[in-house]
């Protein structure tokens, strides 16, 4: 019988389809998918533009943006995340005009409102390969 | 505008229970006793069967075979919160198309712990959401209130009166799991859960299941005279899914809405059975479906009494957030509430005037946005 594991925090099962997002994550880049014919930039990653269905590229984003909504977390999905809260999820939208969910950290996270700058930083995971992108509050 | 008449001619209901580890299929098999003696059919009477659940690896086809049911047309509604609805559009479907001439539609949830409860999260949700620590669907709809209150001043009172008008119409409701009074200080001091959504804007899950009877109004006449038609229906998948700054407080309903009411009369319903997994879903959909505008749903509510006895009635059972949810038959309840109260059925918290039904859907909180599936239907009592 396995013996009894501490819950592991949630990682992303990397697939073909995300794995340059994740690569650029992993070297400080946010990677944002751009359609070959018709210029949409996109997020989540995705096997074709959501819009005309062309082919697609991948840009690398500023990494800035602003909360465009959020909430504090009381009782995360997966228990392993109990210690962190309240978790400030968030709705971002980067610069490049998409919405990203992810996650404020910082001291003066407390602070936040909607429109408020932020930029990323990314959060290295328990698998030495791969980091998260999340955010702060900007100056 | 349906092409041929299709009717509602039963429905069964399990009680729901917080505790019970009684298999999925027991569940089933309750409701869909209770409908058959509600109708008198006999199983060899049912040429369809569809099943709505989360709870069991094992689809409509695999049910069928346990349950004994040789079939002309079987369906998986997977839709979650749309599937109720979503299984009555299909069902109405095949009968317009005369595959079959009565389906039974099930939706159930079971704690039963020897079957896999969790289904894995879609690639999305586990690749881009969960990773963050995020609260499930409580988190994601946080994420709208807090739009709604910010961009409209919508307060916490006037969402709250939905939980607590539903509590009113849920106490004589003998299937509710809650029907102690909620008062307004209640509903504020609920224990925060993602903010600002609080415990009493949160569904209790539960185990049950809930039964429905479609039949061709040929059958139909043969089963009941308590006639209760199918007259529109209508779906919206993905709303907005290639905008990517969507409207986050407008959910696919408005298109819905748009299309149910250029064929009846917007004024002309009695009763809103409007899914409620939470309060500002249903006050967005009573925005949506343009009962007030985009935003005046704080407004809305202050002025109207939704209780099943005030003027706008608004879950009249008591809905999901008093009744519980029971997994996905949280689809199912608001279509069989509908269906109780338009056949005079619905002891103790019978609405006063009740021929019309507006009843939805919603499934699916989706990366960015609000909802992957919202659908709706009308069903309208006929002499
Ligand atoms: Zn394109």
């Amino acid at each position: 019988m396995a013996e009894a594991r501490a819950p592991q925090k949630s990682l992303p099962k990397i697939n073909p389809v995300d794995r340059p997002f994740w690569e650029g994550a992993a070297k400080n880049k946010f990677l944002l998918q751009k359609c070959k014919s018709c210029g949409k930039v996109q997020f989540f990653p995705r096997v074709a533009c959501v819009d005309c269905f062309g082919e697609l590229d991948w840009i690398e984003a500023k990494g800035t943006g602003k909360i465009h909504t959020f909430t504090l977390v009381r009782v995360p999905r997966n228990p392993a995340f109990k210690d962190e809260v309240p978790i400030y999820y968030i709705n971002v939208i980067l610069d490049e005009g998409v919405i990203i969910e992810s996650r404020l950290l910082g001291e003066n996270k407390e602070k936040v409102k909607l429109g408020d700058r932020v930029k990323v930083r990314y959060e290295q995971t328990h698998n030495p390969e791969i980091k998260l992108p999340c955010f702060e509050l900007a100056d | 505008m349906r092409r041929k008449r299709v009717c509602f001619v039963g429905y069964g209901s399990t009680e729901y229970s917080r505790k019970s580890e009684e298999p999925q299929l027991g569940h089933y098999a309750t409701a869909i006793r209770a409908a058959l003696n509600q109708t008198g059919l006999k199983k060899k009477d049912i040429h369809g069967l569809s099943i709505t659940t989360q709870a069991s690896p094992d689809t409509a086809p695999h049910v069928a075979e346990q349950l004994g049911f040789e079939l002309d047309w079987v369906l998986n509604a997977d839709y979650g919160g749309a599937g109720g609805v979503g299984a009555v559009r299909r069902a109405a479907d095949a009968i317009e198309c005369g595959h079959l001439d009565v389906a039974l539609l099930v939706g159930g949830n079971s704690f039963d712990r020897s079957v896999a409860h969790q289904r894995p999260l879609e690639y999305q949700r586990g690749n881009f959401v969960d990773v963050y620590g995020y609260g499930g669907p409580n988190s994601l709809m946080a994420l709208i209130q807090r739009l709604h209150m910010e961009n409209f001043g919508t307060t916490l009172e006037q969402i709250g009166k939905i939980a607590v008008a539903q509590r009113f119409s849920a106490m004589n409701n003998p299937q509710a799991l809650f029907r102690e009074p909620m008062t307004m200080q209640d509903y504020l001091n609920s224990r925060m859960i993602s903010d600002p959504i609080r415990l009493f804007d949160c569904v209790m899950p539960c185990s049950g299941a809930e039964c429905l009877v479609l039949a061709s109004e040929e059958k139909a006449r043969q089963i009941t005279d308590k006639l209760v038609y199918l007259v529109t229906d209508a779906e919206k998948v993905h709303y907005q899914v290639a905008d990517m700054l969507p409207e986050k407080t407008t959910f696919g309903m408005k298109l819905v809405g748009e299309k149910i009411f250029s064929e009846v009369k917007r004024e002309s319903i009695d009763l809103f059975e409007i899914y409620d997994d939470y309060p500002i879903a249903v006050m967005i959909q009573i925005e949506d479906f343009g009962y007030c505008k985009k935003g005046d749903g704080g407004k809305f509510v202050d002025t109207h009494d939704l209780t099943y006895n005030g003027d706008f009635p608004v879950n009249t059972g008591g809905g999901e957030l008093s009744v519980g949810q029971a997994g996905l038959a949280g689809g199912f309840l608001h279509v069989v509430e509908a269906l109780r109260q338009l056949r005079g059925e619905a002891d103790g918290h019978q609405a006063k005037k009740a021929e019309r039904a507006l009843v939805t859907g919603i499934g699916w909180l989706n990366y960015g946005r609000n909802l992957g599936t919202t659908v709706a239907l009308v069903m309208e009592r006929r002499k």
